[in-house]
């Protein structure tokens, strides 16, 4: 029987931002008439690879067939007549159009004049789909599910052959996932292929046909998914434990410093991110917080540091209560936070500036006069720049044009500079070489030896294991257990992550997240106690 | 071959003088075409226009005096708007702003100079002016911290009620207008340099009025203040990214009110100057200034050095254009406003080959080149 | 009311259409402009352009039509100049349209003041001209007391404006281009990821536009009876349509009545008096108003708008959600 082509074929694709490799020689191969799930930690570089099938990126080697036919996507407009449609994670809506319009902008044949009769046929299209769409409803009005469903509606519409969607479930209910699988299923049936990014491993054993692995940048396996299971796949996506030779000095615990308790964050879009969470933090001990992006880590740092308001809940550092306090009283306060997000130059540096004057950034003000002291910080730049190997032409160079693992050891020499006793460090080492790395460890590890602690959120299990002494894992801003790292393996901190393992009861008396010797006072659990019962009515 | 787009990580300082010093030669080849099409010798025309006719010229140093008198304003204007661009705050408004710093001025050398030293009148006369024009501005950022109003728009439309503000001081015969000459018939502003003026220090036939000397003062000034002081350094992280400002502590709303009530002060200043040194009102008394200052900042990339260099060339242009326009009269003096036009127009287009690469793309899906 | 009473309000209400139709005209082309994103400040010189070029042309050819037509061509030209700057070459958007003012203003000077040395056409010279832009009564309709008259008897080019705002709303709101253009000006990402070709729906959209802008600016000069001197040059009507634009809710249907109410203000300087001599009781306090209070006037309401619309955090609003930015597909 003669082999069909595949509805998508990949081949050794490879796709570089400045220094870092999103995609290294990835292959990928879908099915025509399957569901093929894509699954790995962030960072894997699923979403850039699905993005060069899209069109919104364009690889710089390596092939990609529709069909069995080689193509070469160069534009959003390029997929869609290749029968490929993505639904995005940030959607990509007009507010102000109704569902119908924002469907009908993109058809090509829609005919000069807007009849009224195109709510109509939009309107049948939907409910032929199994949605439940009014076509006429505005899209600013749409609750957050609504706008997930029509932009799958959108794709359909255009009549995709191909249909990718990124991790789509992450705003469905649990029925709406449900009503959203039997869609699936029947467009399969229908003849579409179909491939899914997403991290819920339970998703992936319902829906799925065969599940492909990415994990770093490059491309790991393919399986079929009737063959494998939970456990198998996560030791893939995670990789089986590199041994790596990570220094964890052994430091006399001190009281807790930082104590969070029953606290509750929304992120921007007022979904809540982080959810009646309970840690704390020792002087001398490193805290690790693993989880997929998404899980609320960001939401988490930036209501330490004071950037983001929380809904509900304590936070208490050395016995005082830093809930509400501008970010500059907790700078004060010796609570420094860097967060080095995707872009790696969003909060924190100035994009423009050079690094002296970035290093300045959090004490300018303390130096007497109008003037700026930058003989001080040319100095703690340049000390910086030595200790930590920054590759620059000066101290005076933008720190734009630095690639992006020098940034980060700026931003990390900074916070340090500072004189902190708590340290929150969101991916210090996010696209750093080895060597970097290791010199980012060794800060830390001087910092935790000198009383210091350290809350790191990580994205490497495996250097969380050696470094951390113990590890927080978020799953859906709810914490999903507390664990010490040499007592715990990957796959325990795997399954944790994606929710299929909860740890938070595994000792009756001793729940995870509350400090023995907490810094509480009776009076604010009280306090706690009285608004979580305000609630609950 | 088809063509891909992509943002450069960098261009150094060379490359982009080179581009732009091209454009601007472009424009004035252009501009040449054009002059030669009127039947006008190009060469003789632009060199009439740089020189500002003071080469055989008996009374040059008038000419000189002339053209500083364009110079002052604009520097200061220029300088002025760079401060409150340097934080994405687009103040338009300089037109409006330069009005009321007129009349303020006005009014205190008309009310109080006659009662009071002239050097108390003077500085009085650039306090009220700067007092204005700075709530004027400041106006507007509050609007906009507050509300989030269009500042480019709101600017816009209080330059235009400034100018009738004025206006109606010079066309209005009353008897508490005592901005008019009462000696005149029909409506016309009352000169007071009898009574007040900035004082000229003599260089033989040539007279340097101070303003000058303050100008150039406090342009370094300004230099000092971005590059030096905790203020300007704020000013420079709100302008690079307000996030990160935010995350340092910093309060950005306080630091762009600040800014741009100086912002609009130096164009009060500019106005004080201008009117003690004309010794009259006029409703043309900004000469477009606030519109010229807005390209002369942009094309200076608001480097307050480069401010001094650019105003000194395009003051040059525009005043030489309306002294060549003498000896050609077939060529109007807004052949400087076209020109001058033609000159951002190319820079704007030199500049995005300097923030941008063209990359070509072979077919086939293998594109050179990184992303 | 007496005949002569009657006379005065009727010349009123035609002075307000006869002066301020080049307001809907710069506004309804900037309405255009701006649905697709683009902030254009650079109305007042394009208006200039069209009106000199337009005049010129139009009188050497005596062809009402072709003045038409030029003035809408080089407004266009202006458009397109925009558009290569802002859309391609991804320059500011505001430091371009202001030296698209300076420039558009220097080359009308320029032009003008230049060609009286050479020889200026004169309208009245050129018949087809003259009676192009005579007045035409609308059958009917113009018989209605001080209303007809006053609204119905106008020349062509005032009804060519309301009919090209009239079909310009139908085109934003009930044809399928119209909705693209908008989805490009309010979200361009969405628009260019259903295949929607942004640059090319930009600067189509700019130049129309633009080119309408023209035309206000041709109806302007031929408004002077093409004396253009610099101080017959209204002066702001370009910054006022801009305003317009906003007051209108960036809706074409709403920018008649917005320049009718703008118009009113502007013709009580002109007319005010007159108004005053003939209702002395009522509308006698008319001719104490200062001249410039008027002159100020719209961009005071303006102002307003501004600010209330701000403070109303937009609900409702016609504004582009993508107004002023340059869009750039590769942002990473």
């Amino acid at each position: 029987m003669a082999e069909q082509a595949y509805a998508i074929e990949m081949r050794g694709i490879t796709k570089t931002f400045g220094s870092v490799v999103a995609n290294k020689e990835v292959n990928l191969t879908l099915r025509q008439g399957e569901i093929l799930a894509l699954l790995g930690e962030n960072g894997s570089g699923k979403t850039t690879l699905m993005n060069m099938l899209s069109g919104i990126y364009k690889p710089d080697s390596g092939e990609i067939l529709v069909d069995g036919k080689a193509v070469s996507i160069d534009s959003p407009e390029d997929a869609k007549k290749l029968g490929i449609g993505m639904v995005h994670q940030h959607f990509k809506l007009v507010d102000v159009f109704s569902a119908a319009d924002n469907i009908w902008m993109g058809k090509e044949k829609a005919g000069f004049t807007l009849k009224k009769d195109r709510y109509d046929q939009v309107g049948e299209m939907v409910k032929k789909f199994g949605f439940d769409i009014d076509p006429r409803k505005k899209v600013r009005n749409m609750a957050v599910s609504e706008k997930q469903t029509l932009e799958i509606i959108k794709v359909l519409y255009y009549g995709a052959k191909v249909i990718i969607l990124d991790e789509p479930t992450a705003v469905l209910t649990v029925q709406e996932i449900q009503k959203l699988f039997e869609v699936l299923r029947r467009m399969k049936e229908q003849g579409h292929s179909i491939i899914i990014i997403t991290h819920k491993l339970n998703e992936v054993m319902d829906i799925s046909d065969r599940v492909a692995i990415l994990r770093k940048g490059e491309y790991i396996t393919t399986v079929n998914t009737a063959e494998t299971s939970e456990q198998a796949l996560t030791e893939w996506m995670v990789g089986r434990k590199i041994d790596l030779n990570i220094d964890r000095p052994i430091v006399e615990k001190k009281k807790p410093l930082l104590e969070i308790r029953d606290l509750t964050i929304r992120n921007d879009e007022g979904a809540v991110a982080i959810d009646h969470v309970n840690f704390y933090i020792r002087g001398g001990e490193m805290l690790g917080v693993a989880g997929i992006a998404g899980c609320g880590q960001k939401e988490l740092c930036e209501a330490i540091a004071g950037l983001r308001p929380i809904e509900s809940g304590l936070m208490i550092h050395q016995g005082d209560n830093i809930v509400g306090l501008s970010p500059k009283a907790i700078l004060e306060k010796g609570i420094s936070m860097s967060f080095i997000p995707e872009d790696r130059l969003g909060m924190g540096l100035a994009p423009s500036m050079s690094i002296t004057d970035n290093m300045i950034l959090k004490n300018y003000g303390e130096t007497k006069g109008p003037f700026v002291d930058r003989k001080a910080g040319r100095q703690a730049a340049e000390h910086v720049v030595q200790e930590l190997g920054v590759v620059t032409p000066s101290t005076e160079t933008p720190v734009r044009r630095l690639s992006g693992g020098n940034v980060q050891k700026v931003l990390l020499g900074r916070e340090i500079k500072a004189g902190p006793n708590v340290i929150v460090t969101a991916y210090p080492v996010r696209g750093l070489d080895i060597n970097s790395s290791y010199a980012i460890y060794n800060i830390l590890n001087e910092q935790k030896k000198s009383g210091v602690g350290v809350l790191f959120v990580g994205e490497d299990l495996d250097v969380m294991l050696a470094l951390c002494d113990k590890i927080m894992v978020l799953c859906h801003g709810k914490v999903m257990g507390v664990v010490h790292a040499h007592k715990t393996t990957k796959e325990e901190l795997g399954l944790m992550m994606t929710g299929a393992l909860d740890l938070t009861r595994k000792y009756e008396d001793k729940p995870a997240g509350y400090a023995r010797d907490t810094n509480i006072t009776p009076e604010e659990l009280e306090e706690l106690n009285r608004a979580k019962e305000g609630e609950e009515d | 071959m088809r063509f891909h787009v992509v943002k450069r990580d960098n261009c150094p300082l060379w490359k982009k003088l080179t581009w732009y010093l091209a454009a601007v030669a472009a424009a004035l080849v252009l501009g040449g075409l054009l002059l030669l099409a009127l039947g006008v010798n190009p060469v003789a025309y632009y060199s009439r226009m740089f020189t500002m006719g003071m080469v055989g010229n008996k009374i040059a140093y008038k000419t000189f005096e002339n053209y500083l008198k364009v110079f002052v304003p604009l520097a200061l204007t220029s300088v002025a708007l760079s401060l409150a661009f340097k934080m994405r705050f687009w103040n338009i408004g300089g037109e409006g702003q330069f009005i009321l710093g007129a009349v303020a001025a006005a009014t205190v050398a008309m009310k109080l100079g006659p009662v009071l030293p002239g050097a108390l009148t003077l500085i009085l006369m650039c306090l009220a002016a700067m007092l204005c024009a700075g709530l004027y501005g400041a106006f507007v950022a509050v609007l906009k911290v507050k509300f989030g109003t269009n500042e480019t728009l709101m600017t816009l439309m209080l330059n235009y009620v400034a100018l009738y503000f004025i206006t109606f001081l010079g066309e209005t015969q009353a008897p508490w207008n005592f901005y008019l000459d009462p000696a005149s018939v029909r409506p016309i502003f009352a000169s007071f340099s009898k009574i007040v003026a900035f004082p000229k220090i003599p260089m033989g036939k040539f007279g340097l009025n101070v303003c000058v000397i303050f100008t150039f003062a406090i342009g370094a000034l300004v230099y000092i203040y971005l590059r030096y002081t905790k203020q300007g350094y704020e000013i420079a992280v709100v302008g690079d990214s307000a996030g990160t400002a935010h995350y340092a502590g910093m309060k950005v709303n306080a630091i762009v009110l600040r800014t741009v009530f100086l912002s609009a002060c130096l164009i009060g200043l500019a106005a004080a100057f201008k009117v003690g040194t004309a010794g009259i009102l006029s409703t043309s008394i900004t000469d477009d200034v606030g519109w010229t200052g807005i390209i002369v900042a942009w094309l200076s990339q608001l480097n307050t050095a480069a401010i001094f260099v650019v105003s000194a060339l395009i003051s040059m242009l525009r005043y030489g254009s309306t002294v060549a326009a003498t000896t050609f009269s077939q060529v109007d003096s807004s052949f400087a406003n076209m020109l001058q036009g033609a000159i951002l127009f190319l820079v704007l287009a030199a500049d995005f080959l300097t923030r941008f690469r063209v990359v070509p793309v072979q077919k086939g899906g293998k594109a050179n080149g990184h992303g | 009311m007496d005949m002569d009473k009657l006379g005065v309000v009727t010349s009123f209400i035609h002075n307000i259409v006869v002066y301020n139709i080049p307001l809907l005209y710069g506004t309804v082309g900037e309405i255009m402009v701006e649905k697709s994103g683009s902030l254009n400040l650079g109305v007042e010189g394009i208006m200039a352009v069209g009106a000199i070029f337009g005049y010129i042309v139009g009188c050497y050819a005596n062809s009402l039509a072709v003045g038409v037509f030029t003035a809408f061509l080089m407004g266009a030209l202006c458009g397109l100049l925009f558009a290569a700057l802002t859309v391609s070459l991804q320059a500011n958007q505001n430091i371009t349209g202001l030296t698209l003012t300076t420039f558009g203003l220097g080359v009308y000077f320029f032009v003008g003041n230049g060609l009286k040395a050479v020889k200026w056409p004169a309208m009245n010279d050129y018949a087809n001209i003259k009676n192009g832009f005579a007045d035409i009564a609308i059958p009917g309709l113009s018989q209605i007391p001080v209303l007809g008259k006053g609204l119905f008897s106008h020349n062509i080019l005032v009804y060519l404006a309301v009919v090209i705002a009239l079909v310009m709303w139908w085109y934003l709101n009930r044809t399928g281009p119209g909705l693209r253009l908008r989805a490009v000006g309010e979200n361009p990402g969405a628009a260019d990821s259903v295949g929607v070709n942004v640059k090319r729906t930009k600067y189509i959209h700019i130049c129309l536009g633009c080119g309408i802008m023209g035309i206000g600016g041709y109806y302007m000069g031929l408004n002077m009876s093409g004396s253009f001197s610099s101080s017959c040059w209204i002066n702001g009507y370009g910054w006022i349509a801009v305003a317009l634009v906003i007051f209108a809710n960036w809706n074409p249907a709403l920018a008649i009545l917005g320049t009718f109410v703008f118009g009113f203000f502007n013709t009580l300087r002109v007319s005010g008096s007159s108004l005053a001599a003939a209702f002395p009781g009522p509308l006698g306090w008319l001719a104490a108003v200062p001249t410039q209070l008027y002159q100020a006037l719209p961009f005071i309401i303006t102002a307003i708008v501004l600010v209330a619309t701000s403070v109303r955090k937009r609900e409702g609003s016609g504004l582009p959600a993508a107004l002023g930015l340059n869009y750039f597909r590769e942002e990473r």
